[in-house]
């Protein structure tokens, strides 16, 4: 056993390091990367999905995530649902890293049915279902193992909008319009001027969320080299939550043909 | 790295971020204005336009954070229970009355110091009304150490805003904010964040301005620019 | 009650059918064996004196110390098994000073004597987190202090019970002195005069006086002990030529 090993042996690989982390290199075996300090704090997504984006409407909130999940920059599975209904008024849109997501989807399924078994009842609301995600995320990050995701959470409930963010840092906000990762850049001041061009998301009907939403994911689409023409679209409304089948926009590529001296 | 060989790191973790915001308070002879913006920042991005950062904590305290926000929601959230729960029991109920806001401050400073090993990233003001009645400020480092002041501004604009504090409100002897009405305090709140606004890209969306006296806490919202 | 006497005894923890915890009210029999201790309330403060007995002529009378200082703003006097009284004094203590780093302020009198209280109940004969005493106490106290409600006297027994009272008298001579306490009191109330107008010089006297009448000893600046918590001086115990001037108004 190296010295580092015995280091680790003492009192850090118990503690501090992630289960993850340890079943990167076996612990019996000379690592890889003997002389580099161990990157305990350090973890990176593996499979992962890109942007959600949302926005409230009149009476509502709609999201969409398209199917894809990458691994690194090949497009490994193509018909991945990111988005996930949580309850009868809450949707849950998830990017980075698949398998936590997974992992909060189990735990999420855990807490509706401990929640069900009470038969009182009450039904977790969509903040309520906000604040725990929140309380898991930051307490997460807070042992140094985050969950390495941004969500974000909409709902419809009692007639009132939600629309909230939470991320691997415990980071939260909520807001009318909500995009993540290369959506922050690319989508969110589309969403921002759509809605506030109206004059807020009570001026914002329906059709005009649909249109806004597919506007923004073929923008994505053209410039995120990590997303996919196929995607899913929740709505949650005044009693009715729907999350649609993978469908596509319609694309232009025609101007493609008259651009030089890109690449090749 | 030996070998060649270098560990695969694509993104490197951190567990705190910055999101920006400012915050300031001022000591009046019997209130306190207590403000700060509401916008969240993360990089070049505003998340959104209304993350309050200043909370109301008791009928006489509250508290405002600027930093990483999620420690200062966290810490607003501990503090919270706190107030009420000493010791395993709540603090109204153990000792049969509110915490006061020099109580409140040293409460504030212990916890801070309690994470002085994984600090909760936050420059936190405390506004109130110590136990004469006249208005306190209290200022904050991340890990507790803390000071009373009678006007206070930190965040991302701290360094715009408290130049600015300190010719009109005073520091130190010649304490010329016991001469200031409510009104002008309320106006040099009001100037300090549309000035930090226009030259700060962290600042700027909405002022929540806390107004705190003998007869309890008033609550203020003003928009700001929000380029 | 030894009457009732049985097997209920034996378990720190168990109620006989009756519903008595005896060993409970054996801790509190034991207070009656201690030497006498009363407390005073007046407006300027609280006053607590303290029989100290003295059974040989070799000891030294100033070691024993029947009544402590807990904070500035807080003293108690003890009787019973005065050796448990560490363990409460100490846990008041820290109380205080804990309240005090956390909140910087001092801690109410009543929030310490409902600090040392809830550590009363922590005796049992199980091996849970919360026991980590083998029996009750035997001592009581008489917490005396101040606070923005003014001065404050608590009596605190060994069943975690705590009651306030403008004048408590406990230990062996404490059925006595207690009727004393009362006789005043009514005739003060007759008087239309309260003990809010009791000076604190008037509450020493009648402390003393009270005491001396339960002793068996004669009194005198070696066999008492006296104290006073009060706004102005706070924690304040009475050196012996004070305790003398005392003595000598009586």
């Amino acid at each position: 056993m190296n010295r580092q090993d015995q280091l680790l042996d003492g009192f850090y690989r118990r503690d501090t390091y992630s289960p993850r982390v340890q079943d990167m290199y076996p612990r019996d075996q000379p690592s890889a990367f003997a002389g580099v300090d161990p990157v305990a704090h350090t973890q990176s997504p593996i499979v992962t999905g890109t942007s959600v984006i949302a926005l409230k409407f009149q009476g509502g909130v709609m999201m969409a995530a398209d199917t894809l999940a990458s691994y690194g920059s090949l497009a490994r599975f193509r018909d991945v649902e990111r988005l996930h209904k949580l309850t009868d008024t809450a949707v849950l849109g998830s990017t980075g890293d698949v398998s936590d997501y997974q992992h909060v989807q189990h735990m999420m399924e855990r807490l509706m049915i401990r929640e069900d078994y009470h038969n009182d009842g009450h039904k977790l609301a969509p903040p309520h279902l906000f604040e725990y995600l929140r309380n898991v995320m930051y307490h997460r990050r807070s042992k140094n193992d985050p969950l390495w995701n941004r969500f974000v959470l909409a709902g419809h409930h009692n007639n009132t909008s939600f629309l909230g963010y939470v991320d691997l840092q415990g980071t939260t906000y909520q807001s009318d319009t909500i995009a993540t990762g290369f959506g922050a850049h690319l989508a969110q001041p589309l969403l921002r001027k759509a809605v506030e061009s109206r004059g807020g998301p009570q001026n914002v009907t329906e059709e005009d969320a649909i249109k806004i939403i597919e506007d923004c994911m073929r923008v994505l689409f053209y410039r995120d080299a990590r997303s996919l023409n196929k995607f899913q679209r929740a709505t949650i409304a005044t009693d009715r939550l729907e999350i649609t089948e993978p469908y596509s926009v319609d694309t232009e590529w025609a101007f493609a043909e008259s651009i030089r001296g890109y690449g090749v | 790295m030996a070998d060649g060989i270098s560990a695969p790191i694509e993104h490197r973790y951190s567990p705190y971020t910055d999101n920006g915001g400012t915050i300031l308070a001022i000591a009046g002879e019997d209130f306190c204005v207590i403000a700060g913006d509401t916008r969240q920042s993360e990089g070049y991005s505003i998340n959104t336009r209304y993350a309050p950062k200043v909370f109301k904590m008791s009928n006489n305290s509250v508290l405002a954070n600027s930093g990483f926000h999620a420690d200062g929601v966290t810490l607003a959230k501990q503090l919270d229970q706190r107030i009420q729960e000493s010791t395993g029991e709540w603090y109204r109920h153990a000792h049969e009355k509110d915490m006061s806001t020099p109580a409140f401050a040293q409460l504030l400073a212990t916890t801070l110091y309690g994470k002085r090993f994984f600090p909760y990233y936050t420059f936190s003001i405390v506004g109130g009304l110590d136990k004469e009645g006249k208005g306190c400020v209290y200022g904050y480092d991340p890990v507790g150490s803390f000071e009373r002041y009678t006007c206070r501004a930190a965040g991302s604009a701290q360094n715009l805003i408290q130049p600015f504090l300190d010719s009109q409100v005073g520091i130190t002897a010649v304490n010329r904010a016991e001469q200031l009405s409510l009104v002008s305090v309320i106006r040099i709140v009001k100037d300090a964040f549309t000035s930090a606004t226009e030259r700060d890209i962290y600042t700027g969306d909405f002022i929540e301005m806390f107004i705190i006296t003998q007869e309890g806490v008033e609550t203020q919202l003003h928009p700001l620019k929000r380029d | 009650m030894f009457l009732t006497r049985s097997e209920y005894d034996r378990g720190v923890n168990t109620f006989s059918p009756e519903g008595r915890l005896f060993q409970v009210e054996y801790a509190i029999e034991a207070i009656k064996l201690g030497s006498t201790a009363i407390g005073v309330t007046t407006k300027e403060g609280v006053v607590l004196v303290v029989e100290k007995r003295i059974p040989s002529p070799l000891m030294e009378p100033e070691s024993i110390e029947k009544i402590q200082e807990i904070d500035r703003h807080l003293g108690c006097a003890m009787s019973g098994l005065t050796g448990d009284s560490r363990i409460i004094i100490e846990h008041a203590r820290v109380s205080s000073q804990n309240h005090r780093f956390i909140y910087d302020e001092p801690i109410k009198v009543e929030s310490v004597t409902q600090s040392v209280c809830d550590l009363a109940l922590r005796f049992g004969d199980n091996d849970s987190e919360e026991r980590i005493m083998s029996r009750p106490f035997g001592v009581a106290l008489l917490i005396a202090g101040f606070d923005e409600n003014g001065p404050q006297l608590y009596h605190a027994d060994p069943s975690g019970t705590y009651i306030r009272y403008d004048a408590k008298a406990i230990g062996s001579g404490s059925e006595g002195a207690q009727t004393e306490l009362q006789e005043h009191f009514r005739k003060a109330s007759y008087s239309a005069c309260t003990h809010n107008e009791l000076t604190l010089a008037e509450g020493e006297m009648l402390a003393l006086r009270v005491l001396k009448q339960v002793m068996e000893e004669k009194l005198n600046k070696t066999n008492v002990e006296m104290a006073t918590v009060s706004e102005a001086f706070g924690f304040h115990i009475y050196p012996a030529d004070q305790l003398q001037s005392v003595i000598d108004r009586l």
